[in-house]
């Protein structure tokens, strides 16, 4: 089977490659393994109850998706993680914590002045 | 740890993950929510600094939108769409925020040479308590479930998210 989110992860759009290889538990699981260092495709498998070429499908995915590196020579071919594309995925936080913060600022300004306008206001209406 | 245990702490961490902020605002609750509410007050404060928002309309009820445009300081314009998904007057506000073109159809952050990776839609969450008549507002930002619950479930996904960012901390 020639799988949509294989596709999905050769797509221009390096956003759809990211979630699609990230929307599977097992291919998560494999992530959080190489966070603790590089591993060969047998010692990956391990804890999973499928056979070597399920997780040899799974690797594909993640190395397409730019998510994690294998070396070519070293007969074991061991994976690593490529931390690249997930920190990315972590920045729109920042982006939007700088948008907040910035805009509760000009909230707390801004209702300072409406504060003043309400107060006038209720001036005005106590001499009418 | 069975399963069910490792889905409760997965989505405890899933609510740790999201971007929080809280702030007292020197202003009644009353004041506050209407700052949130009405396209004109919205007009003069939504936005980072030296941003303006030439446009904001606002359907305040459960379903309807909150369109805006903001214009940086460039002159470059970004539109986007909120749809209230949940509204307490005067407590709280939850709606989904998303990148849109000029014509309001959905867009990618990419659109706006914003990374990739940025999630297609969030998920903004904004709560008004009174204190002394001052006003806390707690604004949560997190990505919804329908992005991370693609496969029906978001266990291990926040588990990895926390393992990455203890990876990345040591680089």
């Amino acid at each position: 089977m020639r799988s949509r989110v294989l596709q999905d992860t050769m797509s221009a759009d390096p956003l759809s490659a990211t979630f699609a290889a990230l929307a599977d538990p097992t291919r998560r699981a494999i992530l959080a393994r190489l966070t603790s260092g590089v591993a060969s495709v047998t010692e990956l498998a391990e804890p999973f109850d499928i056979s070597m070429p399920a997780v040899s499908k799974h690797l594909k995915v993640l190395e397409h998706a730019g998510l994690i590196a294998r070396s070519r020579d070293a007969q074991w071919r061991p994976c690593r993680l490529d931390a690249g594309p997930l920190k990315e995925v972590a920045d729109w936080v920042e982006r939007y914590r700088r948008f907040w913060e910035q805009s509760f600022e000009r909230l707390d300004d801004y209702l300072r002045e409406l504060k003043t306008k309400e107060k006038k206001n209720g001036r005005k209406q106590r001499k009418n | 740890m069975d399963a069910s245990n490792a889905r409760t702490s997965a989505a405890a961490k899933g609510a740790e993950r999201d971007l929080v902020i809280t702030r007292v605002l020197d202003a009644p609750r009353r004041l506050v929510f209407e700052a949130w509410t009405r396209p004109e007050h919205m007009m003069r404060w939504f936005g980072p600094k030296g941003f303006t928002t030439p446009l904001c309309t606002i359907d305040f009820r459960v379903g309807g939108a909150f369109r805006y445009c903001m214009r940086s300081p460039e002159g470059r314009d970004y539109w986007g769409i909120g749809v209230y998904r949940e509204i307490v007057v005067p407590e709280r506000i939850v709606y989904t925020d998303a990148f849109t073109d000029a014509e309001g159809n959905p867009v990618p952050a990419s659109h706006y040479g914003m990374s990739s990776s940025h999630p297609p839609e969030t998920l903004v969450t904004v709560t008004f308590e009174e204190q002394d008549g001052k006003t806390k507002l707690t604004l949560r930002h997190g990505i919804p479930e329908t992005v991370t619950e693609r496969d029906g479930t978001q266990q291990g996904w926040n588990e990895l998210l926390d393992r990455l960012a203890e990876v990345l901390a040591k680089e």
